[in-house]
C-alpha cells in the first residue's frame, strides 16, 4: 500500500519534471543523463509519450511555415521613405 | 592574344588587397562594411542593407503583427530609426538580430497603439487527454496544408510576449541566444516563453483535432 503511493508520488515526479523539459530535450539541450531521464518516462507515460510526439511535429511544422511571400517594393517604399525624409 | 598577355601581367601586378578585397565576397559587398560605410554616414550603403534585410524583417513583422498594413509600416519605422542610430551599432551582433529587435519594438509600440488585436492574454497549460496521437502522418487527421494553417492561426493566437520567441526560434530558425538578444530578456527566461509558447501551439492542434471529431 505505502510502496504504491511511493511509486505513484515518484512517477507524479518525473511526470512534472519531463513536461517542463521536452523543449529542452527537442532542441538537444539536455545532458545525456536528463535525455535519458525524459525517454525513460515518455516510455512508461502515455500522456508525455504524446505530448513528446505532438510537440516534435508541431515544431517540424513551424519550421516549415517559412517566409511568408513580401509584396513588391518592401525595399523601394522605405528607401523612398529614407530620401524623402533626408 | 597579346591583349590578354598584357592585362594578365598587369592583374598579376595588382595589390593583393585590389585582387582580394576582403570586403567582397563573389561579388557582394560584406555586411560589415557595408554597416561601417553607414556608419560612416553613407546613405546607398545603408540602402543595401534595406535592400538585403527588407523582405525577412517584413515577414517576421507580419507573422508577429498578422496586418500586411501594420507589418509595413513597422518595417519602415524600424529601418528609419535604424539609420538614425546605426551609429551606436556594435558589429558583436549580427545587423539583421539588431534589426530585429527594433522591428519588434515598432511592432509593439504599433500593437498598443491600436489595441491588442488578440484577445488572448495569458496561456492556458492545461491537457487534453482525450486529444488523439496526430504525430504521425498515416494516423492524423491533419493534411500538411490544413495543419501549416492551424500552427499560423495559433501563432497569432499567442499573447504578444509568447508570440514573439516561437517566431524568433521556431519559424526564423534563430539560436536561443540571438532571440534572447533580440527580446532583450536573459536565455533562461527566453527558453521558459519558449516552451509555454510552444505547448499552447500544441494544445490548439489538440484542441483542432477533438474539433474535427
Amino acid at each position: 500500500m505505502r510502496l504504491g503511493w511511493i511509486a505513484r508520488m515518484q512517477f507524479m515526479r518525473e511526470h512534472r519534471w519531463t513536461h517542463a523539459h521536452l523543449s529542452d530535450h527537442l532542441d538537444g539541450e539536455l545532458s545525456a543523463n536528463a535525455t535519458a531521464r525524459v525517454k525513460e518516462h515518455a516510455r512508461v507515460c502515455p500522456d508525455c509519450h504524446r505530448v513528446l510526439a505532438t510537440l516534435r511535429r508541431t515544431l517540424a511544422g513551424l519550421g516549415q511555415l517559412g517566409a511568408e511571400p513580401a509584396p513588391a517594393g518592401v525595399a523601394d517604399t522605405v528607401i523612398g521613405r529614407l530620401r524623402r525624409e533626408e | 592574344m597579346i591583349v590578354n598577355a598584357s592585362l594578365d601581367t598587369r592583374l598579376t601586378r595588382l595589390p593583393l588587397h585590389v585582387k582580394l578585397d576582403p570586403v567582397r565576397r563573389g561579388g557582394a559587398e560584406t555586411e560589415a562594411h557595408l554597416v561601417e560605410r553607414s556608419q560612416a554616414g553613407d546613405r546607398a550603403a545603408f540602402e543595401e542593407l534595406i535592400r538585403r534585410h527588407a523582405d525577412r524583417l517584413y515577414a517576421v513583422l507580419l507573422r508577429f503583427l498578422g496586418d500586411p498594413d501594420d507589418a509595413a509600416e513597422a518595417s519602415q519605422e524600424a529601418f528609419l530609426r535604424a539609420w538614425r542610430s546605426v551609429g551606436g551599432f556594435q558589429s558583436r551582433s549580427q545587423f539583421f538580430t539588431w534589426l530585429c529587435r527594433i522591428g519588434l519594438n515598432e511592432a509593439k509600440r504599433l500593437g498598443a497603439k491600436r489595441a491588442a488585436r488578440s484577445s488572448v492574454t495569458s496561456i492556458e497549460d492545461e491537457a487534453v487527454p482525450e486529444a488523439p496521437d496526430w504525430s504521425e502522418a498515416p494516423h492524423s487527421r491533419l493534411d500538411q496544408g490544413e495543419l501549416r494553417e492551424v500552427l499560423e492561426r495559433a501563432v497569432r493566437g499567442l499573447p504578444v510576449e509568447y508570440r514573439a520567441p516561437v517566431i524568433l526560434r521556431d519559424v526564423e530558425g534563430l539560436t536561443t541566444k540571438q532571440a534572447a538578444a533580440i527580446m532583450g530578456i536573459r536565455e533562461a527566461a527566453f527558453k521558459s516563453r519558449l516552451h509555454r509558447a510552444r505547448l499552447a501551439v500544441r494544445q490548439a492542434v489538440d484542441e483542432y483535432v477533438l474539433e474535427g471529431e
